[in-house]
């Protein structure tokens, strides 16, 4: 999952990208209100928190120019403006959830689990489908035979990305997209060792090849 | 303090009732005075008539020509009369009849003298004594008139006086009222602007007032206008405050979570709960402070319109669970309280309630001369014995009951700097928490 965090606190940034990268987030981080609208309009990202004091251009600016521009993005508000009035006009910007600094990490997190199941219509709780369970906190997958596997990083965000977007064609492209950050070599040609390992994991079938347009991931 | 309309018209009552009474005196003075000297001067020539009539015969005994006497001087008590007298002799008019003039002191020659005498019937005489000299004798002759008629002449003109002085005074008592009520309407439109500025209906007075009252619109709306400005920009210093404050709260909370393992264990739990307690009393105080109260600025909230975006807002907080509000509101409320204020109030109160419900919250707001909210849930409630500690004020922070605390403390800060009343108990219908707010 591509995450875009427009946060400009160095220090917060540092933390929050380290925490994030570990549960399984590619994150691209902007460090003020233009950077970050520009960013959010490129359609790489999956889900972004949004500061609303942000410099050069506020948070709900960004986000009303967003939704203005019919960018359907999940977005998360992180402000220290807790007032119920902001919230109130956060929410009316379109912002889909909100949380008040200061925060626990595992509260956003499970707050950004609970926003990407819910962007992809999926139920709440362990994300599911066709038989597999992906525990998103431990990044394990536990297949039909009933059998608990650890992924890599690598690993949990590719499945996790598959099972958010079951039975769609999805390009080599959209995949590196949405698992690397702008900060990683992208070598689509890696895509390709991964998928082979998953294959390995939850049965051959269970990934297909469209030849020059990419793979799915089959719901029976 | 009594109204303006009052003070002038009785003002003016007093004044018209001080002139009239000294034109009356002045009046009476003066018509009583030319009455008597005209009546004097009359006597006066009465009595020159008299003396011209006059004679003495040889053994010097004093004649009067009867026949060039004014015949009124001869009717019985015809309110006429007169008296000779000389040193030996005294003559008197036969309208005296038998009555005497009690007169006795002779005048000297050339004086003349007035007085006021009883005379027969009751009558009120004006008497003018003349002394003279008349072939060489001193004789006095005192002329004498009856003032009844001329009294009660007088009197009349004096009640007819009264009357129309009394009807002139109504009449220009309500005249008076009248230019009065027409030159006050300015004043009872700004004092409606204001009652409707106190509720809330209009920002500002309108500036079209006459030139005694612009200074005061003019200063109110310029007070206004202050407030507003100062409420912003405190509030705004206080936004910017909280968000300086939360940030390294925020680093400091990331660090002591992600540190756990690495620093010692009782310095990570003080750390997490002193980070936590400057959270919280920023919060408290920043939100106490952000209080507009009763000072009529800012925008008012907006019960249609205000209220579906909290609940819009609780449903996307809450997105995990299913909530249903049953809402019971009447159609038009007009409550003046300013809309942070009141989205503040509101949304803690029912974010509590959002947090326990397990299906229904119920929200009735009424509204008569004061305004009732009471909110209710289906959730586990508050024991009996700790419903009394949510409301006791300053309870502290951390004493915040089954995490209904916090919250609730802001609401009670609120109600206290509106004057309301805040109340909890257990809800008859669905079992949780029941919240009773009057403002």
């Amino acid at each position: 999952m591509r995450l875009l965090l427009a946060e400009d606190d160095a220090d917060l940034v540092a933390i929050l990208k380290s925490d994030l990268q570990q549960a399984g987030y590619a994150v691209d981080v902007a460090d003020n209100g233009v950077q970050a609208e520009f960013l959010g309009n490129e359609g790489l990202y999956d889900i972004i928190v949004l500061d609303l004091g942000l410099p050069q251009r506020n948070g709900i600016e960004v986000l009303q120019s967003w939704r203005h521009q019919g960018n359907r993005v999940p977005v998360i508000i992180l402000t220290a403006r807790n007032a119920w009035h902001e919230r109130v006009d956060g929410f009316k910007a379109g912002a889909d959830d909100y949380l008040g600094k200061p925060f626990h990490v595992e509260e956003l997190l499970a707050r950004l689990t609970a926003l990407l199941h819910r962007a992809s219509q999926q139920p709440g709780g362990a994300l599911t489908a066709a038989g597999l369970t992906l525990d998103e906190e431990g990044q394990t997958v536990t297949t039909t035979d009933g059998q608990t596997h650890r992924l890599t990083g690598t690993e949990f965000r590719l499945l996790r990305y598959m099972l958010l977007h079951p039975g769609k064609i999805l390009s080599k492209t959209e995949l590196t997209d949405h698992i690397y950050d702008l900060d990683s070599d992208k070598d689509s040609n890696v895509i390709e060792v991964y998928i082979r390992r998953l294959r390995k994991l939850l049965g051959h079938e269970r990934i297909e090849t469209r030849r020059g347009q990419g793979y799915i991931f089959k719901v029976p | 303090m009594r109204s303006l309309q009052t003070k002038l018209v009785s003002g003016l009552m007093l004044s018209l009732i001080a002139v009239f009474t000294v034109l009356w005196f002045l009046i009476n003075f003066s018509i009583q005075s030319l009455a008597e000297e005209y009546i004097a001067s009359r006597l006066r020539h009465d009595a020159e008539t008299l003396l011209g009539t006059i004679q003495f015969d040889k053994a010097g005994q004093l004649k009067l020509n009867q026949s060039s006497i004014d015949p009124i001087y001869n009717k019985p008590y015809s309110g006429h009369y007169f008296r000779i007298s000389t040193a030996n002799q005294i003559i008197n008019s036969r309208s005296l009849w038998d009555q005497q003039l009690p007169l006795a002191a002779v005048v000297k020659a050339g004086e003349v003298k007035r007085h006021y005498e009883d005379g027969p019937d009751n009558q009120a005489l004006l008497v003018i004594s003349n002394g003279f000299i008349k072939h060489k004798r001193q004789l006095t002759i005192s002329v004498a008139e009856d003032l009844n008629p001329v009294k009660s002449d007088i009197e009349q003109f004096q009640r007819r006086f009264a009357i129309t002085a009394v009807a002139l005074l109504l009449l220009l008592v309500i005249l008076q009222v009248f230019i009065l009520r027409y030159s006050l309407t300015p004043l009872a439109r700004l004092r409606a602007e204001l009652r409707s500025l106190q509720q809330g209906e209009t920002r500002q007075l309108s500036t079209d007032s006459p030139t005694e009252l612009q200074p005061l619109v003019n200063e109110i709306n310029h007070l206004l206008k202050l407030m507003d400005q100062r409420l912003r920009r405190s509030r705004d210093a206080l936004g910017d405050l909280a968000h300086a404050i939360k940030k390294p709260l925020t680093v400091m909370r990331q660090l002591t979570d992600k540190n756990k393992n690495k620093l010692p264990d009782d310095i990570n739990t003080t750390l997490a709960r002193q980070t936590n307690e400057i959270d919280l009393i920023a919060d408290r105080i920043l939100k106490r402070a952000r209080l507009a109260g009763q000072s009529h600025a800012g925008e008012y909230f907006d019960f249609a319109k205000d209220l579906p975006d909290l609940l819009e807002t609780l449903r996307l907080m809450y997105s995990d669970k299913a909530i249903t509000p049953q809402l019971e509101m009447p159609d038009a409320i007009h409550y003046p309280i300013e809309r942070q204020d009141m989205m503040e109030l509101l949304g803690n109160l029912l974010d509590n309630a959002w947090k326990w419900a397990h299906q229904t919250v119920h929200i009735r707001i009424r509204m008569n001369d004061k305004l009732t909210i009471c909110i209710e849930d289906d959730g586990p409630g508050v024991d009996a014995s700790r419903l009394a500690q949510l409301t006791r004020r300053g309870a502290r922070l951390d004493e915040s009951i089954q995490g209904h605390g916090f919250g609730l403390a802001i609401v009670a800060d609120m109600v206290e700097e509106y004057k309301g009343e805040l109340s909890f108990g257990r809800s008859e219908t669905l079992g949780g928490l029941k919240v009773d707010v009057t403002l």
